[in-house]
């Protein structure tokens, strides 16, 4: 049985779980669809030399927040796989925060 | 930035992030043990496992607030003096990278433990996990030796 702190803490991971994944897919986002055209329409590779780096950190940063949290327990296997794969489709991320924002909102409010 | 002040502070972020590592793989191995002998013994006090619960609060504190940041601080660094010495096709800086992600998954998944066994209903933690103070000595010691004896 979660205490009310428990609830509480598990909503603040869900919560930073979220934002990171949309951090994750607006880079995404950024890279495929603003800094490659940019690159090959507009011959500014200095747009994926930036975005490039910037989308590996935040896709890192989404990997390791992913092993966090399923860490904490709860997540089944199935679960977990699908935030994967995800976050290597554009758009995926957007999918994840949904699933996430449900998850947060299934728990008990704290009291 | 200057290569020797990215270098320093590279090294004082990978070093911040290894101690709060190891304080939290000891912290969840002394924890399961404690948690371990008192189901044994058949524990009667709530009062008996106050002070693993109050390291483990400290713990989970120092995780979030100190090495996470400087786990994410390390990499950036990290990356940037890659980038500027340009280091990517080196293959001491490619077998370093691997042991990099594979600590960095390590230590999500001690930053997680901690969260779980700090829950009232917290379960007990991967067995494998009991291995991770030794596995994060042994990476620290390749990861010195591949990037100061440069072998390959």
């Amino acid at each position: 049985m979660m205490t009310p702190q428990d609830i509480a803490e598990e909503r603040r991971q869900l919560r930073r779980m979220r934002m990171v994944s949309l951090l994750e897919g607006c880079t995404l986002l950024l890279l495929v669809f603003v800094a490659v055209p940019l690159k090959h329409l507009a011959g500014w590779p200095i747009a994926t030399r930036i975005m490039g780096p910037v989308h590996g950190l935040a896709f890192v940063l989404y990997v390791w927040m992913l092993i966090q949290t399923v860490s904490g327990g709860g997540w089944s296997r199935g679960e977990t796989v699908r935030m994967v794969m995800a976050a290597f489709i554009p758009f995926g991320a957007f999918l994840n925060e949904r699933a996430l924002a449900r998850r947060q909102a299934a728990l008990a409010p704290a009291v | 930035m200057d290569y020797l002040w990215l270098k320093a502070l590279h090294i004082a972020a990978v070093a911040t992030w290894a101690g709060g590592m190891l304080a939290a793989a000891l912290t969840i191995t002394a924890v399961t043990i404690t948690a371990v002998t008192f189901a044994a013994a058949g524990s009667k006090a709530g009062g008996e496992t106050a002070v693993p619960s109050a390291t483990l609060n400290a713990v989970r504190r120092w995780d979030r607030r100190v090495t996470s940041p400087a786990m994410l601080l390390a990499w950036a660094l990290g990356l940037t003096l890659a980038l500027q010495g340009g280091w990517f096709t080196a293959t001491w800086l490619m077998a370093k990278l691997a042991l990099v992600v594979l600590l960095s998954a390590l230590h999500g998944m001690l930053s997680g433990t901690l969260r779980r066994l700090a829950r009232a209903d917290g379960t007990s933690p991967p067995a494998i996990l009991r291995l991770a103070p030794a596995g994060i000595v042994a990476s620290l010691l390749v990861i010195a030796i591949l990037v100061v004896v440069k072998p390959f």
